[in-house]
């Protein structure tokens, strides 16, 4: 006799479908309705909210901003990140495991604590100002808070940990014996670098610099703290939108069209993949 | 190799930029806990006042800890344990059904099962509010700003992590051996339970470890979904730094990471590094 294993898909499926459909469906259709400010909203369906966010250029300039700021810490991430990935990958001792434990153990600290360090550490009356003007290097404290650049940096501190380890399964994939067999003919260190180890590992990269793009657009706590109530990226719009000036449907509006772009992102990363594996086919 | 050896003046600036790059990715991501901790120790109110080492160390920050901080850690503890439980019974069953049965929309359903890591959790958050509201109107039973409108909420983000967990160990486990315990007698749930269930363990003490992480660290659907008076502590601890700083929060921050890294050691000790990496992102 078979067990009929189908059948324990049944409970969590019923489950994850009805508050996935539910909650979605929901807020999708609450997302039609206009909103009339104060948690009221109109009783009929129909586009004027999503009128209102494409014809406002403060919304447009957020979901702009949003992407820029993504972007801009996904390439900083991967630039940080793959050296640290790779020289754990090629590491051949034991203190390869305490780096990777100490990255995993750090992505497991909420964001809010390890923003809160951020702030300390970056406010201008901080430790950091402090000391450069201590120092002499600053003439007066200069601080990221409230800036785009504090929101990529604080963006970066909620993907770095998990980039490192996602290039880290790139690099491993990649078989050391290619860059000895580069290394025996001659290319020197940095040249198999680049020509070898770099090639071999841009379609992982490519996947896995999408995800953290995904990520950093749905980013809220870092965004949010480090933005310092100045920059606004979609998530922190959306919360101010409904817990601020309670329009309920409005923030309904934004977020969806923040999944539609990260959707369409997906759908990106998606054809990338097929082109590149397609046109490995042809390499090999 | 004669090329790599520190008399040669390349391979010793190599070696020093890997050092240099690794130890500022290293300080970037861990300076700011080690700076917590530092100020929470240092006497004298403020933002700012983190010298290091702290002078005239002090621990009265450590009793100046308030009750609704202690009320939302709490609250938070809570749900993370009733997340991680809820996040197993449903997530196990799911990878077992994933891995074993023969359905044909087998690929189909585990993309379905990780639909809810690819919504930004802002949009969780904001689509169970919406939810919770459109339920109230039909039934008069309002789930938010309730224990159990928060963990619903925190299990559907992190049933996804379980589910991958399981199913990474599972896959790899021989089936072989519970056929063994079969024809040796054992009843189905005997096997399961004396063969099967011991392999699979560590990939689910590691999704328990994950939901119970994700819940426990978790904003942007709890922010949504508490009320004041009835908060999580992440939630606590992010309007206390949109308002007015109160520096027992540094010694209530520091006592969460002493914590964090406590259940960590400890589920390592237990799963090992391997699994929790393997599963990692679900």
């Amino acid at each position: 006799m078979k067990a009929r294993w189908g059948f324990f898909l049944i409970p969590p499926f019923v489950v994850t479908f009805i508050l996935m459909a539910g909650s979605q469906y929901v807020f999708i259709k609450g997302s039609f309705y206009r909103d009339l400010g104060l948690g009221r909203i109109g009783d009929t369906l129909e586009l004027a909210n999503y009128v209102k966010f494409f014809s406002d250029s403060f919304y447009l300039h957020t979901l702009w901003l949003t992407i820029e700021v993504s972007a801009l810490a996904t390439i900083f991430t991967l630039i940080m990140g793959y050296p640290v990935a790779y020289v754990i990958a090629r590491m051949r001792s034991r203190f390869a495991m305490i780096m990777l434990a100490t990255i995993v153990i750090s992505t497991f600290i909420t964001i809010v604590i390890k923003v809160f360090g951020l702030i300390i550490i970056f406010a201008a009356d901080g430790w950091l100002n402090r000391f450069l003007v201590g120092i002499g290097i600053l003439d007066q404290p200069f601080t990221i808070i409230g800036s785009e650049a504090g929101v990529v940096v604080g963006l970066m501190h909620f993907s770095l940990g998990f980039g490192v380890l996602l290039l880290y399964s790139v690099v491993q994939t990649i078989p050391r014996s290619l860059e000895e067999a580069a290394r025996v003919h001659g290319a020197s260190r940095v040249k198999t670098f680049w020509r070898v180890v770099i090639p071999l590992s841009l379609p992982g990269v490519t996947i896995g610099g999408l995800m953290i793009f995904n990520m950093c657009m749905g980013a809220f706590t870092s965004a949010a703290l480090l933005g310092g109530g100045r920059v606004f990226t979609l998530p922190v719009l959306i919360q101010r939108t409904v817990i601020m000036e309670t329009k309920y449907s409005m923030g309904g509006t934004i977020a969806a069209i923040l999944v539609v772009s990260v959707l369409l992102i997906n759908l990106l990363s998606i054809l990338i993949l097929k082109r590149m594996r397609a046109t490995r086919y042809v390499i090999v | 190799m004669s090329q790599s050896s520190w008399s040669n003046p390349r391979f010793v600036f190599s070696r020093l930029l890997t050092i240099g790059w690794c130890g500022s990715v290293y300080l970037f991501l861990l300076l700011p806990l080690v700076v917590i901790a530092g100020a929470s120790f240092h006497n004298a109110s403020g933002y700012a006042v983190m010298v290091f080492p702290p002078e005239d160390p002090t621990i009265k920050w450590y009793l100046e800890i308030s009750d609704q901080q202690y009320k939302a850690l709490a609250l938070s503890v809570g749900l993370g344990v009733l997340t991680a439980v809820v996040s197993c019974l449903l997530g196990v069953p799911a990878a077992l059904g994933l891995i074993r049965s023969n359905i044909h929309a087998k690929g189909l359903l585990s993309v379905f099962f990780r639909i809810p890591l690819q919504i930004p959790s802002v949009v969780i958050g904001i689509a169970f509010l919406h939810f919770y509201y459109a339920v109230g109107r039909m039934t008069g039973w309002y789930a938010t700003g309730t224990f159990l409108g928060l963990a619903i909420g925190h299990f559907f983000h992190a049933t996804p992590y379980v589910i991958g967990t399981t199913a990474a160990i599972l896959q790899r486990f021989d089936t072989r051996l519970e056929e063994a315990a079969l024809s040796l007698g054992a009843s189905r749930w005997r096997a399961f339970r004396r063969v099967t269930l011991p392999v699979i363990a560590p990939g689910i003490y590691a999704g328990a470890l994950y939901s119970f992480m994700v819940s426990f660290g978790d904003v942007p659907i709890s922010i949504f979904l508490t009320k004041p008076g009835f908060t999580t502590y992440p939630v606590e601890l992010f309007f206390s730094m949109e308002n007015e700083f109160d520096p027992s929060v540094l010694a209530s921050a520091t006592l969460v990471i002493v914590f964090s890294l406590g259940i960590m050691l400890i589920v390592q000790r237990i799963v090992g590094l391997d699994t929790l990496l393997e599963s990692r992102g679900g």
